[in-house]
Formats: C-alpha cells, sequence, structure tokens
C-alpha cells in the first residue's frame, strides 16, 4: 500500500531522484567533526520554528513587547520551552557556526572547488551575528536596552559614516519605538530571507561538489 | 592551483569517495546524533535556567551597566584597549579587517596542502585568533563586577558601575593634567551630566582616584576598608597617609589597633597606587587641599615648570615668616613656643596660635624640641621651613599633577591679578600705568616712571621684589612685603612683579626716556600729543587737567608762569615736575606750543564748585583713592566702607557727624589735628577733596 503511494507520486513528482541524490550519495569517510555543519543547521531549523512560533504572540513595541515576551515566558503552554530553546539556540548557533568554519578553515575545506561555498559560509556568519545583535533588543528589558543602546552607539562610533550609521540603526537620534521595530523587522524578515537564500546555495553546493574528505598529512 | 593540480585533486577525491559511505544512513546517524544532543542541551538549559528576563527596559535609569551579549564582549573589551581616539582601531579597522581576511582566505593560501600540519602559518593564525578572542572574552567577563555585587561590597566601584560604566565601559584613560575633579563635578563634555549634583564632594574625589587609581582602591578595600570608610580618607591630609603607610603601628593613631607593618606587607608600587587612589592625582584638588591653606587661591610663579618641580619637590626654605616681636609681647612668645615644643595645650595658646600662625600653618602644628630655639625663631621670623617637603611626601603622579597644575593657574591669572594688586597698592603714587607723579610722602619730590624701557631693562625680577617687600624708606615708600610689616606674601609681590615685567614687553605709556635728552627731536606738537594730552585734552581742552585754551587761563598766566609751571609742577597733582624729565629747550617750545593753541570758551573748567551730594559717589571714591591704600583691612581706621569708615580705628571714632572740629579725619586732613601726623602723609588733598570730605562731616555723614 505504502509502496504504491509512493510510486504514485513519484511518477508525478520525481521525489526518488531527489531522494537518491541527497540521501544516497556516496560520501568519503568522514569524522566527527564534519557533522559540525549539520549541527549548525539543525540550530537554524530550531530557531527558525520557535522564533517563528514567538512570532504569534510577540508585538514589536516598546509598550508591550516586554509584557508580552513575559506572556509567553509564563502563560502560554510550553511557552518557556519555546523562548527558552530560542534564546539558548542563539547562542548554541553561534558558537557552532564559528567552530563549523573553524573545522573548514583546518582541514583546507574551502579550497578548490569549494571556494563559492565558503563564501556563502562567510556571509551565513555575518547573517547569524546580525540575529544575534538584533534579536537581543528584542525582550526590551534593561540588558536588552542598555545593551543595544551602546552596541549601536559603538557602532556609531565609525568615523565620517558612524552618525549615518547610528541613525540608520536606530532610526533617528535615540534608541526608540522606531529602533525597536526596526529590528524587530530585519530580525524576523530580513535576516531570515537572507539566511534561507544563502543556506540554499550552501547546502546547493555541498551536495553537488559533495563534502571534503580528509586531508592526509603530507610528509615534506 | 593549477589546472593539473586541480585534475590530480579531482581524481583523488573520486577514489576517497568510492571507498566511501553513503550518506544515509551512515552519515545522517552521525548528524542526528549530534543534533539530538545539542536538542537536548537546549531544552535542558531552557528547563532549568530558562530564558532570563530582567527588570522593564527603563531608558531614564542610567545606573544600569550594559552589557552586549556575551559573543559581542570580546569587542567590547577590545575597545577598552584602544581608548580615545585610538577606538576606531577596534570599532572600524580590526573587525572589517577580520572579515576582509576571511573572505580572501581561499585566494590567500592557494597551495595544494590541506592539512592543517603542512599550513602552519594559517594554522597558528587561525587558532590564535580563536584564543585571543576567547582570552578577552573571559576578561571582560572578569573586568566588569556584575551590578549587584559591585553596589554591595564596594562602595567607589559601584559608584563607578552605576554612573560611569554606562558610557565609559570598566575603565578611562585620562589624559595627564586634566582637572578629573572638575570634569566629573561638571560633566564637562558632550552627553555627560554634571555629577555634584548627585555626588558629595569626597565621592568626586573617590571616583577620581578610582579612575587614576583602580589598582589603589582594590588595595584599599583589602587592606583599609575594614576600619576606614573610604570617604573618611580620600583627599585627606598626604602628610598623615603617607606616615600611616611608612610608620605601621608606630604611627600614633594606629598605636591601638594591631596592624601589620605595610612598608613590609606592601610593596612600594602598591603603596604608590594606594596613596594615588586616596589623593587622586588630580592638580587642582591637590592644590586646594595641600597648597591653597598657604598660598590662597592662587600662586604666581613665573618661571619654568622644572623650577617649580624642584621647589615643590624640595619645599623647605620658602616662605617669609614676620618677626613676631614687633607684635607680640614677652608672654605671648613665650607660650607660643611652649605650644610648639611640648604641646602644652592651654586653650589662650590655642587661641594665639589660631590667631596668629593659622593662617599660614593651617592646622598643622608646627613641631620643635628645642625651646629656646623655636622661641627665637618664632620672634624673629624670617624664612624658616614652612613648606613641607613634598617631594618626600606625594607620589611622583601627584607630584606631576600638582605643578602642571599650578603651572597653569599661575600663567591664566597672574596678570589680572597683579594688575589688580597695583591698582590698589601702587597706583596712588605710582600712577595706573606705573608713569609716576609727584611724591605724596615729600614735598618738593618726584616719583619717576617706573614703566619706561629703561627702568624695567635696568632691574632684574629680584630688585624689584625687594624693593617692593622693603619698600624705599628714604623716599617714603613703606614696605609691602609681610615679612616687614606689609600687606603683601610672596606670592602676591611675585604676582606684581609679573605685572610689572610684561611692561616691557607693552609699554603702557610712552614716555620713552629719551624725551629728555634734547638730542631726540620730537617736535613740541608730539611731545604735548605724548604727555601733556592725557590730562589735557588732545585739543588742551582740558580734561584731568584744566583747558589751557581757556581765556581766563591764558589771562591770568605769562609765558613765564607756563614754563614755570610745566617745570615744577603742581604740587599733589598729577602735574609733575617735568623740569626732572625735559630740557629746558623742549620746556620752552612747549609753552610756545600751548600759546600758540586758539583761546577757546568750550573748554572744561578747573576746579568745577565742590559740592557733596552722595558719600558712595562722591567721599568713598576720595577715601578709596588716598586712604585705602594703607588704611585697609591691616588694623587701625579702616576706609574701604561707610560701616568701617564710622565705627572703625585705634581712636574711633574718627568721625562726629555735624562737627568738623572734633572729627579726628578732619583734623588730619587739614593739618590741624592735636596729635600724630597729616594725613595723606605725603600732603594734602586738593582743596576740593578737602572741602567734599568736611561738608559731608557737616551734612551730618549721611550714607547715602
Ligand atoms: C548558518 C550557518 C551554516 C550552516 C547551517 C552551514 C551548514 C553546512 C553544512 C551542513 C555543511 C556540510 C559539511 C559539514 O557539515 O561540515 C557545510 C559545509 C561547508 N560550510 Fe557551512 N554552514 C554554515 C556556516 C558556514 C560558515 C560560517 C562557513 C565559512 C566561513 C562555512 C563554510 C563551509 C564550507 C567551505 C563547507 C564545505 C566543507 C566541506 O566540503 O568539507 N559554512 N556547511
Ligand atoms: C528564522 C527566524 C527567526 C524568527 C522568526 C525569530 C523571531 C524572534 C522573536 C519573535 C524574538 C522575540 C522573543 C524573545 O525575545 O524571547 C526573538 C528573539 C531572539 N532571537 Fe530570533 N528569530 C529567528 C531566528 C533567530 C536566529 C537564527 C537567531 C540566532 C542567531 C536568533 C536570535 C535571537 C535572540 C538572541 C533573541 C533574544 C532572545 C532572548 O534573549 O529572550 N533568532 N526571535
Amino acid at each position: 500500500m505504502i509502496t504504491k503511494i509512493a510510486n504514485w507520486f513519484d511518477e508525478r513528482v520525481g521525489w526518488k531522484a531527489v531522494w537518491e541524490t541527497i540521501f544516497l550519495r556516496k560520501i568519503p569517510k568522514v569524522n566527527w567533526l564534519y557533522t559540525l555543519g549539520s549541527a549548525t543547521l539543525f540550530t537554524a531549523v530550531n530557531q527558525a520554528v520557535t522564533g517563528i512560533l514567538l512570532t504569534i504572540y510577540y508585538v514589536p513595541t516598546p509598550d508591550h513587547a516586554y509584557d508580552s515576551v513575559q506572556y509567553i515566558t509564563t502563560q502560554i503552554p510550553m511557552g518557556w520551552l519555546i523562548r527558552g530553546l530560542h534564546h539558548w539556540g542563539a547562542s548554541a548557533m553561534v558558537i557552532l557556526t564559528v567552530l563549523h568554519m573553524l573545522r573548514v578553515i583546518l582541514l583546507g575545506a574551502y579550497k578548490y572547488p569549494r571556494e563559492v561555498t565558503w563564501f556563502t559560509g562567510v556571509f551565513l556568519l555575518l547573517v547569524v551575528v546580525g540575529f544575534g545583535f538584533t534579536g537581543y533588543l528584542l525582550p526590551w528589558d534593561q540588558k536588552a536596552y542598555w545593551g543595544s543602546s551602546v552596541g549601536t552607539r559603538i557602532a556609531g562610533s565609525t568615523p565620517v559614516v558612524g552618525d549615518w550609521i547610528l541613525r540608520v540603526m536606530r532610526g533617528g537620534p535615540d534608541l526608540s519605538a522606531i529602533t525597536l521595530v526596526r529590528f524587530f523587522g530585519v530580525h524576523v524578515w530580513v535576516l531570515p530571507a537572507s539566511l534561507i537564500l544563502l543556506l540554499g546555495i550552501h547546502m546547493y553546493l555541498v551536495i553537488k561538489i559533495g563534502i571534503s574528505a580528509v586531508p592526509k598529512r603530507e610528509e615534506e | 592551483m593549477n589546472e593539473k593540480e586541480k585534475k590530480t585533486y579531482l581524481e583523488q577525491y573520486k577514489k576517497d569517495k568510492e571507498k566511501g559511505v553513503p550518506f544515509y544512513p551512515d552519515i545522517l546517524f552521525k548528524d542526528a546524533v549530534v543534533s539530538l544532543l545539542i536538542f537536548l542541551v537546549l531544552a535542558a538549559l531552557a528547563y532549568f535556567i530558562g530564558a532570563p528576563l530582567e527588570e522593564r527596559a527603563n531608558p531614564s535609569d542610567t545606573s544600569y551597566t550594559p552589557k552586549p551579549e556575551w559573543y559581542f564582549l570580546f569587542l567590547f573589551q577590545l575597545l577598552k584597549y584602544f581608548p580615545g581616539e585610538l577606538e576606531v582601531v577596534a570599532v572600524v579597522v580590526i573587525p572589517t579587517l577580520a572579515i576582509i581576511l576571511l573572505f580572501l582566505l581561499p585566494f590567500l593560501d592557494r597551495s595544494t596542502k590541506r592539512h592543517f600540519w603542512n599550513r602552519p602559518l594559517i594554522s597558528v593564525l587561525v587558532i590564535g585568533s580563536a584564543a585571543g578572542v576567547l582570552f578577552l572574552t573571559v576578561q571582560s567577563i572578569r573586568e566588569t563586577p556584575p551590578p549587584a555585587e559591585a553596589s554591595q561590597g564596594d562602595p567607589v566601584a559601584a559608584l563607578y558601575t552605576e554612573n560611569c560604566a554606562v558610557c565609559h565601559s570598566g575603565t578611562i584613560t585620562v589624559p595627564e593634567g586634566t582637572n578629573l575633579h572638575d570634569v566629573i563635578a561638571q560633566g564637562t563634555h558632550e552627553g555627560m551630566p554634571a555629577w555634584s549634583g548627585d555626588m558629595t564632594t569626597d565621592e568626586i574625589d573617590a571616583l577620581a582616584g578610582f579612575i587614576l587609581s583602580p589598582g589603589g582602591n582594590a588595595l584599599f578595600k583589602e587592606y583599609c576598608s575594614e576600619c576606614h570608610e573610604t570617604s573618611e580618607l580620600v583627599a585627606s591630609d598626604p602628610i598623615e597617609l603617607k606616615a600611616a603607610l611608612d610608620e605601621g603601628d608606630a604611627y600614633a593613631p594606629h598605636a591601638e589597633v594591631s596592624i601589620p607593618e605595610w612598608s613590609e606587607e606592601i610593596t612600594l608600587g602598591e603603596r604608590t597606587a594606594l596613596l594615588n587612589f586616596l589623593v587622586a592625582p588630580d592638580g587642582q584638588r591637590l592644590f586646594a587641599t595641600n597648597c591653597a591653606q598657604c598660598h590662597g587661591r592662587s600662586v604666581g610663579f613665573a618661571g619654568e615648570e622644572n623650577e617649580l618641580r624642584d621647589l615643590v619637590s624640595q619645599g623647605g626654605l620658602h616662605l617669609e615668616m614676620p618677626p613676631w616681636r614687633d607684635t607680640l609681647n614677652s608672654d605671648q612668645l613665650d607660650a607660643l613656643a611652649q605650644y610648639v615644643t611640648a604641646s602644652s595645650d592651654s586653650g589662650n595658646t590655642r587661641e594665639l596660635f589660631e590667631q596668629y600662625c593659622a593662617s599660614c600653618h593651617g592646622k598643622r602644628i608646627p613641631t620643635m624640641d628645642d625651646y629656646d630655639q623655636a622661641r627665637e625663631i618664632i620672634a624673629s621670623g624670617g624664612a624658616h621651613e614652612t613648606m613641607p617637603v613634598w617631594g618626600e611626601v606625594l607620589t611622583s603622579e601627584q607630584l606631576g599633577a600638582l605643578v602642571s597644575y599650578t603651572m597653569e593657574a599661575a600663567e591664566g591669572t597672574s596678570l589680572e591679578a597683579g594688575q589688580e594688586l597695583f591698582a590698589q597698592n601702587c597706583a596712588v603714587c605710582h600712577g595706573d600705568f606705573g608713569e609716576g607723579g609727584p611724591n605724596p610722602a615729600r614735598s618738593d619730590d618726584v616719583i619717576a616712571p617706573i614703566s619706561t624701557t629703561e627702568y624695567l631693562t635696568t632691574r632684574d625680577d629680584h630688585t624689584l621684589f625687594q624693593v617692593i617687600a622693603q619698600g624705599q624708606p628714604n623716599f617714603g615708600m613703606s614696605p609691602f612685603g609681610s615679612t616687614f610689616g606689609g600687606p603683601l606674601d610672596d606670592d602676591q609681590i611675585n604676582t606684581m612683579v609679573a605685572y610689572i615685567r610684561s611692561w616691557e614687553a607693552n609699554p603702557p605709556v610712552e614716555l620713552p626716556p629719551e624725551v629728555d635728552s634734547s638730542s631726540v627731536s620730537l617736535s613740541s606738537g608730539e611731545v604735548y600729543a605724548q604727555l601733556c594730552a592725557q590730562c589735557h585734552g588732545p585739543e588742551g581742552l582740558g580734561d584731568v587737567g584744566p583747558s589751557l585754551r581757556d581765556p581766563e587761563f591764558r589771562a591770568g598766566n605769562t609765558s613765564q608762569d607756563i614754563f614755570e609751571t610745566i617745570s615744577k609742577g603742581h604740587e599733589a597733582t598729577p602735574m609733575i615736575r617735568w623740569g626732572d624729565l625735559l630740557s629746558q629747550d623742549t620746556i620752552q617750545e612747549l609753552t610756545d606750543f600751548i600759546l600758540g593753541l586758539e583761546i577757546s570758551e568750550a573748554g572744561v573748567k578747573p576746579e568745577p564748585t565742590p559740592g557733596f551730594s552722595s558719600f558712595a559717589e562722591d567721599v568713598l571714591p576720595i577715601f578709596e583713592a588716598k586712604c585705602a591704600p594703607c588704611h585697609g583691612s591691616m588694623g587701625g581706621w579702616d576706609s574701604s566702607s561707610y560701616d568701617t569708615v564710622m565705627t572703625s580705628g585705634d581712636n574711633a571714632p574718627t568721625i562726629i557727624p555735624n562737627d568738623v572740629e572734633n572729627s579726628i579725619l578732619a583734623q588730619k586732613i587739614t593739618d590741624t589735628q592735636t596729635y600724630g601726623t597729616m594725613m595723606p602723609p605725603g600732603g594734602k588733598m586738593t582743596n576740593n577733596e578737602i572741602q567734599l570730605i568736611l561738608d559731608w562731616i557737616s551734612a551730618g555723614a549721611p550714607d547715602n
């Protein structure tokens, strides 16, 4: 019965070919360090899922942001888990991304023919950092407010364009309601879109080129 | 990589792949295991710790210590190592460089080698950077105390975290010579509030110490805070602090407590840090707490910074003390000598000390072992060791701050202060610009100008100082130095000398010494314009002096009369004996010049009829000009205000309203006094002035 349905779909969708290219492809024998990329991918999915759930209740205004976060944590069933996963997941994602990058560097995996994979990776790193920076303000508690206030001011101390940067980030000279909606917009729309695009290319390349083999130490 | 290398790589990779495993299930299984583990960890963190939520954001609560998310801490920490102008290095240069390097990595490292052992440079760089970031993060966490903890144990650190850390993060680098106390108190830069409203002076001092010597704060906490509040020790007497640290339990106030020998317990460097913390190396504060007692608000110092540093650090023979035997009687001298040798503290003696000595010695009672010696020093005065040897007391940071502050302060104010002092003390006789005039102390004498280039180039500062301090008794100038019983202390005289010296660069009035040498051919018109016009007006129509074109004046004076007047001057007026300065020929030419001026009614009439109308407007200015130089706050009759005029003086009252005959003041200015000498001692005031004062007394000496 199940095979029948599967075949019916395959005839029309062609999923078996996809399945074969993604999951049944052969791969050089690799070690545990190679799981860091997929672990990062996992946290990205975790962030996306919990993040989307959070947006259901979260309100990005100075009046309600704090209350809505408190409501999520205390009133909604499993709300604490969703927010907890998102909160700790963010840190985990930063750590894993960096570790994944270190593994790529140390094992020379950015070399031919994987340079483009590497470029998308560096952009991904910036996106992840952007997520962390913008997400930090969203709960609108003291650490959020003052941390972002100082963070934006530091960025604003850039010579020449600093003031402009500060105004673009804050939406005015001060940290305000506008800043909050800006950060929210970037956090849930701009960055996720970039993340999906970049990850799409990243994963496409990983599958197409194949994962690198563990390099052997050459005798000189 | 060239084409061949690429091909070799691809072939090798193909072989590796064939020897390899399928993604599903082998690899995917590993990935799933790791992901599941991560999920469990996250869920555990969410369950046991939860996502923290602090107080609601409060934009007006500036006491909050901001902290960025932990993965930005290394940047935050990096900022601390690039203070001020260098900030851009940490904010822009390093991060941008890092990102660019990351992007370029595949182009920078193009060898075929892939194993990290075969690429030592890259490996070391990357691991080094990672370790650096890790180190910075750890450092940042260690350095910023969590707000709660800070406010409990360490009040000064708490002040810092609450008030400064918001903008300044962990440390502030203060440029040398900054008056930190003021910066904090007044909030001198953009966006910084004036803290003086929120903090006490002690707190600001403590904070300044904390900023300039954070290590000292930690030491204070460790060693002193058990017994002392910070606020009780900050900005206190550095001599005492130093003594306490050096002497251990031999230090008298520490005698009762069991404390370690500090000089063994803490190193020299630590003691310096501690002293810097307690008495912040902040010039103005140091001056205010340590020097102002003797030096008042400012010091006049015209020398080099090095000289000043030596002077301050060596202390010693510095201030001149008046010979007290002139002022005090023998019993009082005995009592004082007793007081400083044995500190025998009978209330009377303390009063005596406070009355005469405290203005310079402050609360610091000098001590001596030998009674006779002490008595001799007090009685005869002179140079004596008033100033502590600051070099032994202050740390070099403190000394540096003090010296640079003093230099700056002396530079900023001395000329104005000098001018003021000159106007108060000298201008009566020497003229506002040192141009001289008739000598009030000796008739028939003229005070020569002291602002001429000739005069100034032939006398050095030391000579000027001596002249002012000791006076010129033979010429009727009383001593002004406090050592000689005058009203000015050494600093004030120095300030004045600096002012007088400044005339050399910009002469206040053109009175070239060449004028009296007839060889210089100034036309009479030019001489008039330079000398006479000051009083008689550029047109000769009069100003301070009478009009020279007035018909009456012309009718009453022959050419000979005018020649005589110019040569001999008028007694007790600014019309000096020009004959002393100008040659006969020049005076004759001047006379002719004056006679050549067209006669005109338009001039200012000389000697307007006296008429008293107001004390404040008519009488007091005369007192100020003629009497105040001597009759000021020095004791005796004080001419500075209505109240003192009426009530002060050894023979008070000097003025009996409505009774001119019996008013001592009236007697003295009209030279009808029954005792003592006429006033002013140099000669009578003008008839006008005398009449005004007499009119005022007969009008009942009103205060209007
Ligand atoms: C959101 C962040 C990222 C995700 C989810 C992600 C995901 C992955 C995954 C699943 C792989 C397969 C191989 C493995 O697991 O090691 C991979 C490979 C790779 N990634 Fe990433 N990555 C991310 C960030 C980065 C970054 C920051 C870089 C470098 C700057 C990078 C560079 C690479 C390269 C060069 C490969 C190919 C490695 C090889 O073939 O051995 N990635 N990535
Ligand atoms: C992809 C879609 C995402 C959505 C829709 C989303 C949405 C949200 C929302 C609504 C919040 C506010 C709730 C709260 O503060 O607890 C939030 C917070 C946050 N997000 Fe995301 N997010 C996403 C991805 C990410 C990613 C990838 C990161 C990580 C690098 C991240 C990091 C954060 C952080 C650090 C917070 C603050 C959490 C806290 O401390 O409470 N988010 N996010």
